[in-house]
């Protein structure tokens, strides 16, 4: 049973971080699930100091918090003109910095970062559970990737098109009416959304990891927006089923091996994409020269 | 010309795409059924009929396979050198936790978010945290910290470990009181050995002159170890290997060294010399000859098979390597 929850939690992990990872690619954004995951810090570490617990819900809803700060803030230096890549730079590491310098004034004795109170591990989901009345509902992590990724597939499907003109002319949006910067905030919030609750189901890297790569292995594969969603999402559960067989062989860390089968996809992909890969490529100048 | 052959090329993708989405396909079949196979493979694990016991430190696995004897099958999670606050579980131990009959973890925090799920699993099979009949009154407790927060690093405090065998030895028979007999007979050896440790530690510390009890180190593992057998300890770092030293912690470490006349201080075999390496080059401009005194052993045993490799060779060490260098 522990092998069917994890596959199912990776699954949900690869579909939500796989829908926005592909916004995030062409946005030029890719980084911003590392940037949260390092920006959650500060909120964190005041919630620790104001109530003295750990309790796991109330950290989420601190981290979940400032991830929304963390990206309005990102989101705001952008409009205003700073570059995406150095807006994104410079927020997450001047929260981080916030956050290690209030543990190192008021909290130097006690264990406390991301990794010992926020992140979860993909390998203990099963044990996680739900539990109502004294009737089991599951993993706690499926529940709650579950609904975030209906929350993005209803979001997305309603405003698909504005999220795609955005994303691929935010000029050419706000001149036909669209409220670019209102859903430019809405990406961003949900993204923040998407990555929290997956860090505490399953740790960071593997967020991360499945944010960037998966969409970017889409993206060397079609021009289309709605085929590249679809073929990132594909990559992800693929690379989630890939890592895991390799977890077994291996008896390694599963994210890791999740990750790291993403990025041979992608390598793949690189290497070989009808459209984008290098071989293709050289086959089609090869064909110009004769 | 360039932008002719490129139309011919985009003309066909969805047959390029189809072929991909095969490829993905048997990709996915083949990942299943390997992890199929792999399932199976690793059912066979040594010790059938035997209680099947899991603890997540060396040293409490040590404990548990000295009381259980040939009654359990131990697996430990963390090996020699892994520091339990970094520690991450591969498939392997996902497995070993989901067979095991009984789970030890150490508690108050040292395995951090481990020790929630363990609290969770308790519903399915008996978690037990070795710490849980310490009182909290003698707990170390830290400023500031909330009232969850206390130094979990209980086992140098050897009296403390006596409670955590006390522990595991009732746990086992609870389990499993076909074999009570057995484990009472071996825990009662155990402990034996373990008070005898516990004079030895005292009497040895004793032969340090009293001023020169000062222990400092790049870990802040040995607080119940200082409080119990008269030691004053000072630590580099905080509690958690993860926190950075700063440059106040370096320059106050090294005029303490110096003020105090320290001969020597001690690195870990789990935290990098680095941290320790630095004050040591402070006190000498200062015109303080200090000495690595040699590797303690923090939040891990040594290598399984040696002396220092079960928790009583690891105590031993840490006490003889303390008394030779500040004696």
């Amino acid at each position: 049973m522990s092998d069917f929850w994890i596959l199912l939690t990776g699954m949900l992990v690869a579909s939500c971080s796989g829908i926005l990872g592909a916004f995030l690619v062409l946005r030029k954004m890719a980084m911003i699930g590392d940037a949260i995951s390092h920006s959650v810090m500060p909120g964190i570490v005041i919630a620790f100091l104001l109530s003295g617990s750990r309790d796991s819900i109330l950290m989420m809803v601190a981290a979940m918090a400032c991830g929304l700060f963390a990206v309005f803030l990102i989101q705001l230096f952008q409009n205003k003109g700073v570059q995406a890549d150095a807006s994104i730079g410079v927020v997450f590491t001047a929260l981080f910095a916030i956050g290690v310098l209030l543990v190192s004034l008021f909290a130097r004795q006690v264990h406390l970062d991301q990794d010992a109170i926020l992140y979860g591990e993909i390998a203990y989901v099963h044990w996680n559970t739900w539990v109502v009345n004294g009737i089991d509902l599951g993993p706690k992590a499926v529940w709650l990737l579950g609904i975030t990724l209906i929350i993005i597939v209803t979001v997305i499907s309603l405003f698909y098109k504005q999220f795609k003109l955005c994303s691929f002319d935010p000029a050419l949006a706000a001149a036909c009416g669209i409220p670019v910067a209102l859903f430019h905030y809405l990406l961003m919030g949900m993204v923040s959304m998407a990555t929290v609750s997956s860090f505490e189901s399953v740790g960071a890297i593997l967020v991360v990891g499945m944010l960037i790569i998966p969409a970017a292995t889409a993206y060397l594969l079609t021009d289309r927006l709605g085929r590249m969603i679809v073929l990132s999402v594909g990559v992800g559960i693929l690379s989630v089923f890939g890592g895991y067989a390799a977890a077994v062989m291996l008896d390694a860390s599963i994210a890791g091996c999740i990750v790291c089968a993403a990025a041979v996809l992608f390598v793949l992909a690189f290497l070989f994409s009808p459209s984008h890969g290098i071989v293709a490529k050289k086959l089609r100048l090869r064909k110009l020269a004769a | 010309m360039d932008g002719g052959k490129d139309m011919r090329f985009s003309k066909k993708p969805n047959s390029a795409i189809k072929r991909f989405i095969m490829t993905l396909l048997f990709l996915a079949v083949s990942a299943l059924l390997v992890t199929g196979c792999g399932t199976g493979e690793n059912d066979g694990l040594a010790g059938k009929g035997k209680l099947k016991v899991t603890a997540t430190t060396g040293m409490i696995a040590d404990v548990a396979q000295e009381i259980g004897g040939e009654d359990v099958a131990v697996t430990g999670l963390m090996g020699s050198g892994v520091d339990p606050h970094l520690y991450k579980a591969s498939y392997g131990d996902v497995k070993k936790l989901d067979r095991a009959d009984i789970i030890f973890y150490n508690g108050l925090h040292l395995e951090g978010k481990m020790a929630e799920m363990f609290e969770k699993l308790e519903k399915r099979k008996p978690t037990v945290a070795i710490s849980s009949r310490i009182p909290e009154s003698d707990l170390r407790s830290f400023p500031g910290g909330g009232s969850q927060s206390h130094d979990p690093h209980i086992w140098f405090n050897v009296k403390m470990w006596i409670s955590a065998a006390e522990v595991i030895r009732d746990s086992l028979i609870e389990k499993d009181p076909v074999h009570a007999e057995g484990y009472q007979a071996r825990a009662a050896a155990y402990i034996g050995k373990l008070e005898e440790l516990d004079r030895y530690t005292t009497e040895q510390i004793r032969a340090i002159p009293e001023e020169r009890r000062i222990l400092v180190t790049a870990h802040d593992a040995f607080g119940y170890f200082g409080d119990e057998y008269g030691l004053e300890v000072t630590g580099l770092q905080g509690m958690n290997t993860m926190s950075e030293y700063g440059s106040r912690d370096v320059s106050s470490l090294r005029d303490f060294l110096v003020e105090n006349k320290i001969k020597a201080v001690f690195i870990e075999s789990s935290v990098p010399k680095k941290a320790i390496e630095s004050v040591i080059q402070g006190a000498r401009s200062m015109g303080h000859e200090v000495t690595i005194g040699g590797e303690l052993f923090s939040d891990a045993m040594g290598e399984a098979g040696t002396v220092e490799g079960t928790y009583i060779g690891m105590v031993r060490h840490n006490v003889d390597t303390i008394v030779q260098a500040l004696r």
